[in-house]
């Protein structure tokens, strides 16, 4: 597991992908923090949560090669005919992906230092956002690492990650427009609980979105359940891409 | 020792492999023939874990590749067909990867990785990237690979495909050199790359085996005739009939014409040509039709599988 994530790791800075995606990481915090400070009260939470916006984007970048760059080069061979366990491998490529999303952090490590030196206030409330972004950020790694690891094209995992990505920031919208569209076929054929059942339908779809679901942190309240259903999500991807690369040996066609 | 029973390995409604069996015994080469398409790469793949088989099993020194997978993984080195290397690392940078994969210990790791830099001689390009490396080095960076861990048996898929001739060599002798201390499975679809380096040969066609043989056995069975090819300046018609008459010939066919040169294909029934040549050269001469080369033919692998499957039984 070591050794795929030290690789893994290293080979970030190999080659540009490490380096744009860390020079992406900060303009953007950067750009947050300069606009907050500009205007004379800095808040580290709202810099956090706004750049979970970006997931959408950094996380396609940095976890498009993981897998389908050992398949186009043929080193997937090695994990295979190695005594290393698949279960590492895949575990090792997350490790690494997440490691990058901490070097990249360390941007609003300086923005909080940038901040109490200049007098301003870091609330205790904040470290709830810092960790919900973390958690978040490894959920979304595993779904990047899943769409790498069903092509050997980068391009195609990049874009897939980024539509599964999307639609886990839209979710709450989806849902809204699904319930109301409900509501109105319903009511069209004269359903009495029309708008019930549209709001049920709404907010049985908000229930898994990721973002409303850690709203609380926000408010400085900390919710365990929040995080086990980002870390489910997580594993959930994890197991689906060990099984991605587990049914290549067994595949028929 | 490897122990292969009734492979078998199917995609949808094609068999890619149709129930091979057959034994690589310690330290032997084997030599792994067929022609592209015949299933070698899939029966390797297999062998070394990377594939499953839809029936069959495989034993490597006892253990199941399947039942046991870190037990048999770990006796083997295996290079494929394209090496599996990561291009944006330096050669010694790889070969710890693989020390680390393989999990090889980090006192003996130091040692070993000089052993075998020095026995595959990638010594002077330790320390550049694979990307610059030339074919020949890749390749050998691949055999490098293979043979980290100290594993006791070799499957190399092709392993001089892509390379020139004075690299072929170095590659051959280097394995000559390696089957002292290993079991060897090589594959290729030249029948003479194999004839160098095997002991034993198994022949594959279309997923099927066509022979398994000891290479004297194997050339004892090819040597009922030979063939020689001959290129000179003269009338076509003319010289074949007349070469035809000679004693030992069974058939000369005509290969190229054109108004300058003129070439024959001719079988004879021995394997010793010596006394045809001689003849062909008198007549020739005689007529006054000059010969620009008479050379022998070696015989394709598609000779080589009718010569074995027409009727003469197996080993």
């Amino acid at each position: 597991m070591l050794a795929i994530f030290k690789r893994e790791f290293l080979s970030y800075f190999r080659s540009p992908v490490g380096y744009v995606a860390i020079a992406l990481f900060s303009f953007l915090s950067g750009f947050i923090f300069y606009s907050q400070f500009s205007a004379g009260s800095v808040n580290i939470a709202t810099e956090v949560i706004s750049l979970r916006a970006f997931f959408v984007i950094i996380v396609p970048i940095i976890t498009m090669g993981l897998l389908s760059e050992d398949k186009k080069r043929g080193t997937d061979v090695l994990y295979y005919t190695t005594p290393v366990s698949l279960f590492n491998v895949v575990v090792g490529k997350v490790l690494a992906a997440f490691a990058l999303y901490v070097i990249m952090f360390i941007n609003v490590i300086i923005h909080i230092i940038v901040t109490l030196a200049c007098g301003g206030d870091f609330e205790v409330g904040s470290v709830g956002t810092i960790i919900v972004f973390f958690f978040m950020a490894f959920m979304f790694i595993t779904i990047g690492l899943f769409a790498s690891a069903i092509t050997d094209n980068q391009i195609i995992s990049a874009i897939v990650a980024f539509v599964i990505i999307l639609i886990t920031q839209l979710i709450s919208t989806i849902g809204s427009y699904a319930g109301t569209a409900i509501t109105a076929v319903l009511s069209a054929i004269n359903v009495s609980s029309a708008k019930a059942a549209g709001d049920g339908i709404a907010s049985a779809i908000a229930w898994f979105d990721p973002f409303v679901k850690t709203q609380d942190f926000r408010l400085g309240i900390f919710s365990v359940s929040a995080l086990i259903y980002l870390v489910s999500i997580g594993i959930l991807f994890l197991y689906l891409t060990f099984r991605v690369l587990e049914k290549k040996r067994w595949s028929q066609a | 020792m490897i122990e292969i029973n009734n492979l078998v390995k199917s995609y949808g409604d094609k068999k890619a492999v149709k129930g091979i069996s057959f034994t690589v015994n310690d330290d032997e080469v084997l030599g792994f023939l067929g022609p592209n398409g015949a299933g070698k790469t899939t029966t390797m793949n297999i062998i070394t874990g990377y594939l499953s088989s839809t029936s069959g099993t495989v034993k490597v020194n006892g253990h199941d590749i399947l039942e046991e997978p870190e037990l048999a993984k770990k006796e083997i080195g295996y290079l494929p067909e394209n090496p599996p290397l990561y291009t944006d690392m330096t050669v010694n940078e790889y070969l710890n990867f693989i020390c680390d994969l393989k999990g090889v210990a980090k006192d003996k790791r130091k040692e070993q990785l000089v052993n075998i830099k020095s026995m595959v001689k990638i010594d002077d390009v330790q320390n550049r990237l694979i990307a610059n490396l030339s074919k020949g080095y890749k390749q050998r960076v691949g055999i490098a690979q293979a043979l980290v861990g100290n594993p006791k048996i070799l499957i190399l898929d092709e392993p001089t495909v892509g390379l020139d001739p004075n690299q072929i060599i170095e590659i051959r002798r280097l394995i000559k050199s390696l089957s002292k201390t290993h079991s060897i499975v090589i594959s290729s679809h030249i029948l003479s790359e194999i004839q160098e380096v095997a002991d034993r040969v198994v022949i594959i066609n279309r997923g099927k085996i066509a022979a398994i043989d000891t290479l004297n056995d194997l050339s004892k069975r090819l040597s009922g005739q030979s063939k020689l090819l001959l290129t000179f300046r003269g009338s076509v018609k003319d010289s074949a009939a007349k070469i035809r008459t000679i004693k030992g010939v069974s058939a000369a066919v005509p290969r190229v014409v054109d108004n300058k040169i003129a070439q024959l294909e001719i079988t004879v029934s021995a394997s010793d040509t010596t006394e045809v040549r001689t003849q062909i050269f008198y007549m020739m001469a005689n007529e006054g039709w000059p010969i620009l080369e008479m050379r022998s033919l070696d015989p394709t692998l598609e000779e080589v599988f009718l010569n074995i499957t027409s009727g003469k039984g197996r080993a």
